[in-house]
């Protein structure tokens, strides 16, 4: 053998890689380049036949960002969603799978089913149900608190409730796929742990606190990852519903970037991407931490 | 050797950038007009359309191509939704047709980006509406040909109107108790819709905006949103909304029409493409329970100039052919042939006397609308500057702010972002 | 364990159940609804009226073969593409030591976390460069490796025992021999989770599609979709809703095709 086993770990390691890799050459890489020197310039969306005829402004952009009050605005609403939507999100997950796995033995597959179902089901459909679930006058949530003698308000125009109807709507979305992840996370965690756990006398939460949760460390780490992620750069659910209004508190930051580039402000809207791409990688690293296996 | 990663992309990026710079233009000469060759077209015409335009347009290209048996015209119909940011990745992508049909509030920002080419001379302006023709013109040059009209006048329940004893309004001062009347005897909970903010809200307050005599720029290019003909217009419009005359909660789209046949809402205002919504929903029996007349007179009469235009690129393939099949479009008689096709009001003034619009009753209050109706500046900033507009309305609809504060933050706003010239 | 389940556990979720699939259950019934009742107010839940028109007028007006076989190639295509590149990646990620494990999975995380948007004409400007507009490969290739499943994967290898897999390396199986006899059995439930992720991605995935095809006859169905139903100033939502559930079929059948694979993994079979 002329090659050391590092070296040949190496090639194995590329040669998997190697589809990955290419396509990150090809596609990637000269995107996320060009889009991240577009930051630093005042390139316009006059300017898009004309890339390289544009001012190159440093750090203008970004500057900028921080005395925009819309921007700021957004940025707190999009604070508020990650930081209500995400564990609201997982828990509400975790919940109905582990009630799906371990809590029910008949009609799984139709709860399986049925919990996945606002995942397809067209985000047009769910944004004119919603409305009228909401609706003041004849939704059906007002409806039941008018049963408990409280009235209702107008969830989606009231400037302090549209924002909390949005994150309980995004996590009722949200929810099916989280399911399935952990679900299928659920399914690599041995049962021989819960028998000797069963003969130890563990109740039903020291089995969750001291088996399940700890086993489904991954599928919680990529859940958390991918739902900061999602929520941080949630726009859907404010371009069905609401449009930012009332009064912007529905604005969120990837709304106002895809506003920004709709106006033509890309290199603008460039930066504040590369902002928010930032926070989500320090909001990532932080949850690498927090849920890092313990060894 | 993660941190290198953003390091390198970064000094890569910089690196690419630092080599060029914005060269200004040199000076503003208003670009040589694009000439049409005579006779018959011939080759391949290739067209974008949106929506219902492009699923029907290949219907109207048939008689061209009889007349021009050597062209074949290509139509590629494009979703309305996601067709600005088609237009604007291709215009970067350089993956232009030859032609294309483009929404009048977007001309400044398409002509600007040099993809488009100027109008022929040969194309006669005074045939359209002026305010139709306006939306072409950028910079002095006019880019593309108005196909189809959208102006707004005002829809209203007559049945409602009958109930409560009153006439359709002519003035201001009408339409506030004719709104006052549908609500308290009519018995709709909104005597009339007036959008109180969110996306498009300026297409219905600026039309109030222009009766005032007030103007988005002055005679310099600069804008004029702090005046105090548009303040009059402003607390004219949210005085609506204050009194509880029109709501100021957001409608969700198509909200409008089905309140309308419900009778929530006495009246509204909207373009003509409604008629044959109210008819889906309302059925073939609302027909004599609704009516539409031109918008009321302030200082003057005006309303909302849109619709759409159509433009050729500087990179198309078959240009001459392409302006060929333009033309044919702004006949008098294949306008009026496209009313019948797919209902758009026609852009060509002489159009209307076709027998199939001269008849048409409803169709007529939006021709003799279009006549005073005048469009936002076709400045490539427009979509943004009409965003802020969108936003002071809803502030001042909600008194959330005083209407003098709004105009300035407005005016302030808009200033900053400029004409993009 | 409790071997038939807990009666309130049956009961909170039906409720649940109730409350997730009533807008699925409003679409179902609202496409058979004329024009007037979807928007009318106050809402309905049964169709006053029941009509097909919807349906004739989705079927009659549209190319449903063309822009179905679209979007079944490109969604079939991402999805194996995904299921078979990004398990691999996530393999050596997770279970193999080598030069510049790290940099590849700062890449991959990188990559999972730039915005869509401020990527998107840069990427169109290139793919049109290189001639692949209005091709199956423009609309396939930037999607076939996407960080999000390899993520998952790593996720998911990671916890499959490494003794396993270092008891077949003392053997002398080389690593593609491992990946494919030892790891990828052992994967159900996650490749099943990321092939409906991904496909579900890709059957509704809008912009991209409806930039990249440059003729009709390259659309897909939700370009289509938008393209009949939503006008300049108006909403077709009779058609939106019956095609949303045309659309929705293949999904569902897919889903329920998948989701018993979600609950055989490893556990099964005892390790550890």
């Amino acid at each position: 053998m002329a090659l050391s086993r590092a070296t040949h770990r190496t090639i194995v390691g590329w040669t998997f890689a190697l589809p990955f890799a290419v396509l990150f050459v090809v596609f990637m890489a000269g995107p996320v380049i060009a889009s991240l020197g577009m930051s630093f310039t005042d390139i316009r969306g006059t300017d898009l036949r004309t890339p390289l005829n544009v001012g190159v402004i440093g750090l203008e952009n970004y500057a900028r960002l921080f005395s925009d009050t819309r921007f700021l605005r957004a940025a707190w609403n999009t604070v508020l969603f990650v930081v209500l939507g995400v564990p609201l999100t997982i828990v509400l997950a975790l919940a109905v799978a582990l009630g799906i796995d371990r809590g029910v033995t008949k009609f799984r597959t139709v709860f399986r089913v049925g919990y996945y179902l606002p995942v397809v089901t067209s985000i047009v459909a769910v944004a004119v149900v919603w409305r009228f679930l909401l609706h003041p006058d004849s939704g059906m949530v007002n409806g039941l608190l008018g049963l408990a003698g409280i009235d209702g308000p107008n969830w989606l125009t009231d400037p302090d409730l549209a924002l909390p109807s949005l994150i309980v709507m995004a996590a009722w979305r949200g929810m099916g796929t989280l399911m399935v992840i952990f679900l299928a996370g659920l399914q690599s965690i041995p049962r021989t742990l819960y028998e000797a756990a069963a003969i130890d006398g563990a109740g039903p939460w020291q089995r969750l606190r001291d088996i399940t949760l700890p086993m489904l460390r991954p599928a919680l780490l990529f859940a958390a990852v991918i739902t900061g992620i999602g929520y941080l750069q949630v726009f859907e659910e404010p371009f069905v519903m609401t449009q930012g209004t009332p009064l912007d508190r529905t604005l969120t930051v990837s709304y106002y970037i895809y506003n920004q580039f709709g106006f033509g402000n890309y290199g603008y809207a460039a930066a504040m991407s590369y902002v928010l791409f930032t926070v989500i990688v320090g909001l990532t690293v932080v949850q690498f931490r927090l849920l890092r296996p313990k060894t | 050797m993660r941190c290198r990663i953003p390091f390198v992309v970064l000094m890569t990026s910089l690196l690419a950038v630092a080599a060029c710079g914005r060269e200004t233009q040199t000076g503003a000469a208003p670009q040589q007009p694009s000439s049409v060759g005579e006779g018959k077209a011939t080759g391949e015409i290739t067209v974008w359309a949106m929506g219902g335009e492009g699923e029907n347009l290949g219907r109207l290209a048939a008689g061209f191509e009889r007349e021009n048996p050597g062209a074949t015209v290509k139509v590629t119909p494009v979703p309305w939704d996601g067709a600005h940011n088609k237009l604007a990745s291709s215009i970067a992508a350089g993956q232009t047709p030859d032609v294309s049909l483009i929404g009048t509030t977007w001309m400044g920002e398409f002509a600007k980006t040099g993809a488009l080419q100027p109008t022929p001379s040969s194309f006669d302006r005074a045939a359209f509406f002026p305010g139709l023709w306006a939306t072409t013109e950028v910079g002095g040059t006019s880019y593309g040909v108005p196909w189809y009209a959208d102006t707004r006048s005002l829809y209203y329940r007559k049945d409602l109107a009958e109930k409560a004893g009153v006439r359709p309004p002519a003035t201001w001062d009408e339409l506030k108790s004719f709104a006052q009347a549908l609500k308290d005897k009519g018995g709709a909970a909104q005597g009339i819709n007036l959008q109180a903010g969110g996306t498009g809200a300026w297409q219905t307050f600026m039309p109030f905006g222009w009766q005032a005599g007030a103007e988005l720029v002055d005679g310099e290019g600069k804008f004029t949103l702090d005046t105090p003909r548009m303040r009059t217009a402003l607390e004219y419009y949210t005085s609506f909304h204050r009194s509880g005359l029109s709501s100021s909660d957001r409608l969700v789209p198509g909200a409008q029409v089905a309140d309308f046949v419900s009778g929530k809402i006495g009246a509204f205002v909207s373009g003509a493409y409604d008629r044959s919504v109210i008819l889906k929903q309302g059925g073939p029996e609302f027909a004599s329970k609704y009516g539409v007349v031109e918008l009321p007179k302030g200082e003057r009469a005006a309303s909302f100039a849109g619709g759409g235009d159509l433009v050729v690129f500087k990179n198309a393939r078959n240009a001459d052919g392409a302006w060929k099949f333009i033309r044919y479009l702004s006949r008098p008689d294949v306008q009026a042939e496209w009313f019948t096709i797919q209902a758009d009001p026609p852009a060509v003034q002489s159009a209307w006397q076709d027998p199939a619009l001269a008849k048409d009753d409803f169709l007529q209050v939006f021709g003799r609308q279009l006549k005073v109706a005048k469009a936002p500046p076709a400045i490539p900033t427009w979509e943004q500057v009409a965003a802020v507009i969108d936003g002071g309305i809803e502030q001042a609809a909600r008194g959330t702010a005083s209407v003098s504060d709004v105009l300035r933050t407005m005016q302030a706003s808009a200033a900053s972002i400029g004409t993009g010239n | 364990m409790t071997a038939k389940g807990r009666w309130w556990v049956y009961v909170v979720l039906t409720a649940g159940l109730l409350a997730v699939i009533s807008p699925f259950v409003w679409m179902l019934l609202s496409s058979v609804k004329p024009a007037g009742e979807i928007l009318g107010t106050p809402p309905t839940w049964l169709p006053g009226h029941v009509t097909g028109e919807h349906y004739r007028s989705l079927f009659e007006r549209l190319d449903l073969a063309t822009y179905l076989t679209n979007s079944v190639a490109v969604a079939v295509a991402v999805t194996v593409g995904n299921m078979v590149f990004c398990s691999m990646l996530g393999y050596v990620l997770a279970k193999l030591s080598f030069r510049g494990r790290r940099l590849l999975f700062g890449l991959v995380m990188g990559m999972l976390m730039v915005p869509g948007m401020v990527t998107f004409v840069p990427l169109f400007i290139l793919v049109s460069n290189v001639g692949l507009a209005n091709t199956y490969s423009g609309l396939i290739l930037p999607y076939l490796v996407q960080p999000v499943g390899v993520f998952l994967m790593r996720q998911f290898i990671g916890e499959l025992p490494d003794e396993l897999i270092d008891a077949a390396r003392v053997d002398g199986a080389g690593e593609a021999r491992i990946f494919a006899r030892i790891v990828l059995p052992l994967c159900g439930p996650a490749l099943a989770t990321l092939g409906i992720i991904t496909f579900l991605a890709s059957w509704n995935n809008f912009l991209w599609p409806l930039v990249v095809a440059q003729t009709e006859d390259m659309y897909t169905m939700p370009v289509a979709l938008a393209l009949y139903s939503v006008g300049q100033n108006s909403i077709d939502y009779g058609l939106l809703l019956a095609g949303a559930v045309v659309v929705v079929v293949p999904v569902l059948l897919l889903f329920t095709f998948l989701q018993r694979h979600f609950t055989q993994g490893i556990a099964t079979t005892g390790f550890r």
